[in-house]
């Protein structure tokens, strides 16, 4: 018998591997659209039609950030509650109940996507992740995303409700650090998503289901990016929160300091949404003041980030010298290098080390103009949430999905073979972006070959740029083959004894060390408030005051189609019905409640 | 809290860096005067831009100084190209028609959102004369790829902004006389002194012009058709390096010709 996960919490194991096998789906649909583009935009190899490329980039930009992040990160949350407080979710029927509501939204929005493929539906989504109007989606895409959202405010409440219950039971103990980062990053997703919220429900979903003729699209992007930088952060708390609790422990040693992984989350949960008009730098509309708010504020979101720099660092320093390690920088050889759970997430590490360089050229304020909407962007964040995120959730799979089925991985050589091949795709696809961004190559285009002008590089050429972006594409699209190929050898094995056990890393400075103050966390929630009220409400004051709140006279782009006044039938109906029944059920239980 | 030293120095070393950042990008918005893109445009209606922002067009509003109106819509920049000259200063006013485009000047750092309803502005400085390609680069509509436009920095002694439009008659009778009014256009703001070249037939006229800073001055020449003769004559109107020609077809009776469906417009 076995001490993994699936041993102590069988219920909840089913829905980890239920959010994980769901997010493995979006990556692989996401890692499809991915290499068609490689090909697409460099003009190596293409068969789809340039007008159909957008719908493609619209796919690979929603199933990859929005359905494989996330619904990683609410498999791994949930394990980090479950194993931390140890103790299972309260009801099992609540939880599964979230897993539905984000299936549900992924499939509305997705079939609003792919549905862009065939000309016969008059249904398409081809506004990509940003949606930024007049571009105007198919209602059901909108409504898929609202969905979604709500799902993961409905497993933030079912991770608060287990931690209130346990601190019933546990009045003076320390919240354990993965359920306090948890926490934290879910008070942050609540603050983050209250911006898109706002711009689907109020404006964008009445929109297109023709409710009101037009939007302020200065208003909706804000709003957008409001959720925009946080939503960032949430991909990558994950990552952190493995980075902190679980690399040591592979690494074979203990966390440098809980004190200080506190405090680098609580900064984050600060810091991280009142800074979303970096995205704006280049906005008419936006004053200078507001913009320069924004970058001190996401220059100052560097600090948590060099601080997870250090304590990893130091804690995977300090399993090395465990394993004997010795000399200054000899110790990196004492590293399980060949295990591809430590060695995926390390070279994550790495990578994010170089992304954190160009983002300080994205987040300064004035360079920006150089390569705002560059290619520079793309190869920025895929080195962000396509290496740190992807790369770390890859290699910690490797861990996870033995606990959560309870079957061996099933080749571990292959895992590491994947893992590197990632490292080595990404280095060829991002370094040859960046590049690409410098001399002016735009992002988000099916052919950035022009008529009119070159672009001019200054070393090597734009044939060798394109070569290295999509060598790179074909090196991921392997490193995933391989990792699905090891995810479906695992499903199919058979029940194994012979498993590591749950757990994370251990503490060298434990939480005894942190100061109280850290654990409040309805302070920290009320100075985050604050801290947003700050940054957006003179913007925003602003922008409805310049072009009112509904915009000025633009119609939609594409116009507005015939399914889309069936939907606004059925949902104003499907509403006024809602709205009804749960008038009289007020109604009735009303006097009972005043009894 | 234990803070170990290593990482004191770390995180002191680390808010060091930070403030250093800040600190360089002040000093390029206040040393050296990088402006961030504003609100200090008023809004437009995007359906009224003819009212609100005018045609797309460049005007000459100082020595050396100039302004470009552009508007962006799926899938073009107007004007297109951008003429200005080197060793100037241009401002850009850029809004769009439609839907989220951007402004985006291959190799420069001129690079802003175009968001219909505001107007973006920025100013830059062109030292030399070039060629650029401005490209959209936010995704637009599904012909994105295909929106670009040129700006032409052209040498400062060969720019200027002179347009030259002719109105004449296509046909005359024999023994009539008609006139070619030739109209000169200035849109710097200096006086333009040039000369108009008419040539028609073997005969050449020319005349000496003075056309003052944003303003037209109209000539009016004079061709008798007999000393022409029967037939297609053509003819140039010519004002530095701008150019109009046509034909001028003298007949023995107009009515006539006409009723036999004459007309050398083709």
């Amino acid at each position: 018998m076995s001490n993994a996960y699936i041993d102590k919490f069988p219920a909840e194991a089913k829905v980890v591997k239920a959010a994980f096998y769901s997010s493995f789906l979006a990556l692989a649909l996401g890692g499809v659209f991915g290499v068609i583009q490689t090909l697409h935009r460099t003009d190596i190899y293409r068969f789809i039609d340039s007008a159909d490329y957008y719908t493609v980039l619209t796919a690979h930009g929603v199933f990859m950030v929005i359905t494989f992040t996330i619904f990683f990160l609410v498999g791994v949350f949930t394990w980090a509650v479950t194993t931390s407080l140890d103790r299972g979710v309260e009801d099992i029927r609540f939880t599964w109940s979230w897993v539905g509501l984000m299936t549900i939204g992924t499939v509305m929005a997705g079939v609003a996507i792919l549905a862009g493929f065939v000309d016969s539906i008059d249904i398409s989504a081809s506004v990509l992740f940003t949606f930024y109007a007049p571009l105007q989606a198919h209602p059901l895409f909108y409504l898929g995303l609202v969905l979604f959202v709500v799902g993961t405010w409905v497993a933030g409440a079912d991770w608060f409700r287990s931690w209130w219950a346990w601190k019933k039971e546990n009045p003076d103990a320390r919240i354990p650090l993965p359920t306090f980062m948890v926490l934290t990053t879910m008070i942050m997703w609540y603050i983050a998503t209250m911006g898109v919220a706002t711009s689907i429900l109020v404006f964008l979903l009445p929109w297109s289901l023709g409710w009101i003729e037009t939007v302020n699209p200065l208003l909706t992007r804000t709003l957008f990016w409001f959720f925009g930088h946080p939503v960032v952060y949430f991909w990558l708390m994950p990552a952190y929160l493995l980075w902190y609790t679980m690399l040591p422990k592979f690494a074979g040693g203990k966390l440098f300091s809980d004190p200080l992984a506190r405090v680098g989350f609580v900064l984050f949960l600060l810091l991280s949404t009142p800074v979303g008009i970096h995205h704006q730098y280049l906005d008419p509309g936006i004053a200078e003041g507001f913009k320069f708010i924004a970058m001190t504020n996401t220059m100052f979101l560097l600090l948590p980030s060099f601080l997870t720099a250090f304590t990893v660092v130091a804690s995977i320093e300090h399993g090395a010298r465990q394993r004997g390690g010795t000399g200054y920088f000899s110790w990196l050889k004492s590293l399980p290098w060949r295990d591809p759970v430590f060695a995926g997430m390390a070279l994550a590490g790495l990578l994010f080390a170089a992304a954190g360089f160009s983002g300080m050229v994205n987040a300064g304020m004035n360079i920006n103009y150089l390569v705002h909407n560059s290619l520079w962007v793309v190869g920025h964040f895929h080195l962000t949430v396509g290496t740190a995120v992807a790369l770390t959730f890859m290699a910690v799979s490797y861990w996870f999905i033995p606990q959560v089925t309870g079957k061996e991985l099933w080749n571990r050589s292959v895992a590491l073979i994947q893992v590197v091949l990632w490292f080595i795709g990404m280095t060829f696809m991002t370094n040859s972006m960046h590049r690409a961004g410098l001399i002016g190559m735009p992002r988000r285009t099916a052919e950035p070959q022009y008529t009119g002008f070159e672009f001019e590089t200054a070393v090597g050429s734009v044939g060798e740029l394109n070569a290295q972006i999509a060598l790179g594409g074909v090196l991921l699209t392997l490193s995933l083959v391989l990792f699905f190929a090891n995810i479906i050898g695992t499903a199919f094995g058979s029940r194994s004894d012979n498993l590591p056990d749950n757990g994370y890393a251990e503490a060298l400075s434990g939480s005894d060390d942190a100061p109280r103050v850290l654990d409040n966390l309805k302070l920290w929630t009320a100075i985050a408030v604050v801290l947003v009220i700050i940054a957006y409400s003179l913007p925003l004051m602003s922008i409805v005051d310049r072009g009112g709140l509904f915009g000025p006279d633009i119609t939609a782009f594409p116009a507005n189609l015939e399914s889309v006044r069936f939907l606004a039938f059925a949902v104003e109906h499907l509403g006024t019905a809602a709205l009804e029944s749960a008038g009289t059920l007020a109604w009735n239980t009303l006097p009972e409640v005043i009894r | 809290m234990n803070i170990h030293t290593y990482e004191k120095v770390w995180l002191i070393a680390a808010l060091l860096l930070i403030v250093g950042f800040i600190a360089t990008i002040t000093y390029g918005s206040v040393g050296l005067g990088i402006a961030m893109i504003d609100d200090s445009e008023e809004t437009v209606e995007p359906s009224e831009l003819d009212e609100d922002f005018g045609e797309p067009r460049v005007e000459h509003v100082g020595e050396n100084e100039y302004e470009a109106y552009v508007i962006a819509q799926t899938f073009i920049f107007q004007p297109d190209p951008i003429e200005v000259p080197a060793n100037s200063k241009v401002t850009f006013y850029v809004t769009s028609r439609d839907v989220i485009h951007s402004f985006s000047v291959v190799g420069t750092n001129i690079n802003t959102m175009v968001i219909p309803g505001e107007v973006s502005t920025m100013t830059a400085e062109f030292d030399e004369s070039g060629e650029y390609g401005i490209i959209c680069n936010e995704y637009c509509g599904s012909f994105h790829h295909t929106m670009e436009g040129q700006l032409h920095v052209v040498p400062e002694d060969e720019f200027d902004m002179t347009e030259l439009s002719v109105e004449s008659d296509d046909e005359v009778e024999l023994g009539n006389e008609t006139t070619f009014n030739v109209a000169v256009e200035n849109g710097m703001l200096d006086d333009l002194e040039t000369t108009v070249t008419f040539e028609i037939g073997n005969e050449t006229t020319e005349e000496e012009i003075t056309v003052s800073g944003e303003s037209t001055e109209e000539t009016t020449f004079t061709v008798d058709s007999t000393e022409l003769g029967e037939g297609d004559h053509d003819w140039t109107v010519t004002v530095d390096d701008y150019e109009e020609s046509g034909t001028l077809t003298v007949v023995e009776d107009l009515e006539e010709e006409e009723e036999n469906g004459g007309n050398n417009d083709e």
